[in-house]
């Protein structure tokens, strides 16, 4: 019977051991990279803009953050040192409007539908100080991130750049980030390179330089060709000008890379895959009866319009396009978000009169955009080359949207609302989208430069907040 | 005597789930103490699931009971996280009633009730694979009543029907959380929980073959058995909002156990040492992929068909049993049982890779008819590095597992 205890003992001990295995990979910044002095140049996308506001949680959840977070892992004496600031806010309620936020939203021409949909903060409240000039208050009132929501690279040539875009198209955001505002946004980097003296920075520029041309349907020329108006100032609702594009990038670029400081370049997104231009479809109009898709061949052949409507299919809408042309948009052609439903429900907007042009992406609007966005990138991808500094192609990678990505389990796509890289207003991205973004610059720079920073879990992020 | 019976019980109530890993080799406790080689030797009433067509070398009638303590640990590493499974004990039993159906006799009968697959972790709520796993349990116990007959001195054959019954549970995280943020731990995060039973039958084949006293050879076939899993519960936990679109449904699935054909040869060297060898072939590739199928099906809540794609699996194991005296052997051995799972394919969920072990065990008889057992088993797995390309996750990996076991038979 002893014996039996023995075994027994033995199978105790055994039970109180418990196997154990620890994997860890340390971060280092490589052989020449160092990132003592981060740099950001960037717009709203780099900005922590999100929900079609900025608020506080955007931009400690931006991508340039998390970057700077990661950097700052790496234990080598070249590792980040903070701080590392932003322009930051005071409140988290949304600056200047009210950040988007996720409600039911009612048709309010039938109220019969009840949806999911972004709807306006109701306890907005915008705080005094985010109006005032930021002032950092430490050495000599660094800033570390330079991103202006709405800039483009167009505006750096521009002078007194923060009144102008206030006065004329009430975006505030330069005033409250910008040391001199009768500076153009080049002198104003110039004089941020000389306070932090960057060591390593990302520059990601050029996506509002299409952007503004599409978020209004493509009033502009689009051509690429446009002149400048009065002092040196693009319309916002064009497409910049390619040779000024590349002027204003390269001298940026020089800018900010004159003390010797290696980074990364990121290119530009083909933004007609945003969710802001895919939510509505463009056949997205249901026929429910033959008769009715006999009557409206026959309305608008009376206008000596071929169109073409049937039952039980997806049917193209009805569309006025950048010509004056009223005509069925055909597939591949894009309806903007800000196009009223409850038009397309209740006042037959895309059946019996034409969706207007202000709402409608067409398809050599489309390609207006593509070709632009292709032609900077180019230019980017030589300075990248010129320059010795990483390329990120972050077109790619919103490319690999549509079919979704899968990251860590999550499927992530350009979905309105629920493909969890994009934010509430179709556009921008959320904290998940920008730690994705920064795990596409780590991968780029880790195999450009041979460090091995750490990538993050985007999935611990949030993403959009469900009631 | 009172706080052994406390302690045996606290054994007992352990949490019975299970590490890393989908089958296991714990159904005899001579055969797992040699490396889990026994498809020639018919040393007890456990030939049963080793090889039926030794059941008809038994002298006579057989129970046998056996329990284990199955200890399993799966470490998880990537650049930005890691992880590891919660401490978990899993109790395996088995049984075996069998035997001649009378002296002499050439049939013998029996039935064996024991466990052959189990996959289970537990890993924190928010860790990083936590949208495709946060924890999965699957066990099934089989049933097989075995015919064998004794065709003479040099053959003997067996064949059993199995009927396999079990559990099947799975929870993950889903992409959606509430106003509160993606903190899991305060369960803000969505999450899925699927559970079910499931069953399935197969049979259990066998040759044992004996050219002499000294050299003994076996070879078995194991079925495939289909678990099949029809109108689980598949329960949601999400935000208000969300609820219509992941509404609360039944589920069908199913997982297979695979066939395995096993190739057997005992030498016993002298009075004293026996040495066994095993070869298994594991039809592995039939696990091709996991579906979901859900009956209630909305924008957000669609069937899942995650692709595995096995691969078949030749595993070697080795042993040897020394007798001592005429009461005491010990046993020693070991094994490399390489993963079916191809890079690419290795989901957190069951994560795999090449294992080797070191088992060993010693059997008293202090009793003519009596024999007690006791083995062990140190398992680990190779750390491995590997993707899964589906859930665009990757990371390395690492499980490791302590096993130990007691068994107790008697000869009626």
């Amino acid at each position: 019977m002893r014996k039996v205890y023995a075994i027994g003992a033995i199978a105790l001990m055994f039970a109180a051991c418990r196997p154990s295995v620890s994997i860890t990979t340390p971060p280092s910044p490589g052989p020449t990279l160092n990132f003592n002095n981060f740099l950001v140049v960037g717009d709203d996308y780099s900005g922590g803009f999100s929900d079609n506001s900025l608020t506080v949680r955007g931009q400690l959840n931006s991508y340039p953050q998390i970057l700077f977070e990661q950097f700052s892992k790496i234990p080598d004496p070249r590792g980040a040192k903070g701080p590392f600031i932003m322009p930051w806010l005071e409140s988290d309620n949304g600056y200047p409007g009210p950040k988007k936020v996720l409600g039911y939203w009612v048709n309010s021409c039938d109220h019969t539908d009840s949806m999911l949909a972004p709807i306006d903060y109701p306890n907005f409240l915008m705080h005094a100080n985010d109006d005032l000039p930021y002032l950092s208050g430490v050495n000599n009132n660094q800033v570390n991130n330079i991103s202006v929501m709405g800039i483009r690279m167009a505006d750096y040539p521009v002078a007194n750049y923060a009144n102008l875009v206030e006065a004329s198209y009430g975006l505030p955001y330069a005033r409250r980030f910008y040391f001199d505002l009768a500076a153009t946004p080049h002198a104003e980097l110039k004089h941020r390179v000389d306070v932090l003296f960057p060591t390593v920075f990302t520059m990601w520029l050029g996506i509002n330089d299409v952007l503004g041309y599409a978020l209004y349907g493509g009033q502009g020329d689009g051509t690429g060709n446009a002149l400048e108006q009065s002092g040196k100032f693009f319309n916002p609702r064009d497409i910049t000008r390619i040779g000024a594009f590349d002027s204003a990038y390269r001298a940026a670029l020089n800018e900010v890379s004159r003390t010797g400081a290696n980074g990364a370049l990121i290119n530009v997104p083909d933004i007609t895959l945003l969710p802001f231009f895919n939510v509505i479809k463009s056949n997205g109009l249901i026929v429910p009866t033959h008769t009715l898709a006999d009557s409206l061949r026959i309305y608008w052949g009376g206008f000596g319009i071929t169109a073409e409507f049937d039952t039980g299919i997806a049917n193209q809408f009805m569309i006025r396009d950048h010509n004056g042309h009223v005509r069925q948009s055909v597939p591949g052609e894009l309806i903007l978000m800000t196009c009223p439903l409850d038009s397309i429900k209740c006042a037959g907007w895309g059946t019996t009169f034409p969706i207007p042009d202000t709402f409608v992406l067409t398809t050599d609007e489309i390609q207006f955009i593509r070709t632009a966005t292709d032609r900077y990138n180019y230019t980017i991808r030589q300075e990248a080359l010129l320059h010795h500094l990483a390329y990120v192609d972050m077109n790619a990678y919103f490319k690999t949207l549509p079919a979704g990505s899968p990251f860590n389990g999550i499927s992530y796509s350009n979905e309105f609302i629920y493909g969890g890289f994009f934010s509430l207003d179709g556009l921008r991205p959320t904290q998940r989208g920008n730690a994705l973004i920064a795990n596409e610059i780590i991968k780029a720079m880790n195999h450009f430069y041979g460090s091995t920073v750490n990538t993050v879990d985007a999935n611990k992020y949030r993403g959009v907040d469900f009631p | 005597m009172k706080k052994h019976v406390l302690a045996a019980l606290v054994l007992l109530s352990s949490a019975d789930l299970f590490g890393a890993g989908y089958q296991m080799n714990l159904q005899g406790i001579r055969q797992m103490a040699t490396g889990g080689a026994g498809t020639a030797w018919p040393w007890d009433a456990s030939t049963i699931f080793y090889n039926p067509g030794g059941l008809g070398r038994l002298k006579s009638i057989q129970g046998y009971a056996s329990l284990g303590l199955y200890m399993p640990s799966t470490a998880y590493g990537s650049n930005m996280s890691t992880a590891r499974t919660h401490s978990q004990t899993y109790v395996p039993f088995n049984f075996y009633f069998g035997g001649p159906i009378q002296e002499e006799s050439k049939f013998a009968l029996g039935l064996g009730v024991y466990s052959t697959a189990h996959i289970g972790a537990t890993w924190d709520n928010d860790w990083q694979g936590s949208h495709m796993v946060r924890s999965i349990r699957f066990k099934a116990t089989m049933f097989q009543p075995t015919i064998s007959y004794r065709v003479g001195d040099f053959l003997s054959v067996g064949a059993g029907f199995v009927y396999a019954a079990g559990t099947f549970d799975m929870t993950y995280a889903l992409p959606y959380h509430g106003l509160l943020g993606p903190q899991n731990n305060l369960g803000d995060n969505g999450s899925a929980n699927l559970h079910s039973n499931a069953n399935g039958v197969g049979f259990n084949v066998g040759i044992q073959l004996r050219p002499s006293d000294n050299l003994q050879f076996g070879l078995t076939y194991r079925s495939q058995i289909v678990m099949n899993i029809v109108g689980g519960n598949a329960s949601f936990t999400t935000p208000v909002s969300l609820e219509s679109a992941y509404p609360n449904t039944s589920f069908d699935s199913y997982l297979p156990l695979p066939q395995v054909a096993s190739f057997g040869m005992g030498i016993r060297a002298n009075d004293n040492l026996t040495m066994l060898l095993d070869l298994n072939y594991t039809g592995w590739s039939t696990h091709d992929s996991m579906r979901i199928n859900f009956e209630q099906q909305t924008d957000r809540l669609k069937n899942m068909h995650t692709p595995r794609r096995y691969r078949n699996t030749l595993a070697a194991r080795v042993g040897a049993n020394y007798k001592i005296s005429k009461v005491v052997s010990v046993m020693l051995g070991g094994y490399y049982d390489p993963t079916p799972v191809r890079n690419g394919y290795v989901s957190p969920d069951m994560p795999d890779a090449n294992r080797v072990a070191v088992t060993g065990g010693v059997a008293i008889k202090p009793l003519p008819r009596f024999t007690i057992l006791a083995g062990f088993e140190a398992m680990s797995s190779t750390k491995r590095t590997a993707r899964y390309d589906y859930g665009g996750f990757s990371g390395t990996y690492k499980t490791e597992a302590a096993t130990t076991a007691l068994a107790v038979y008697y000869n009626f």
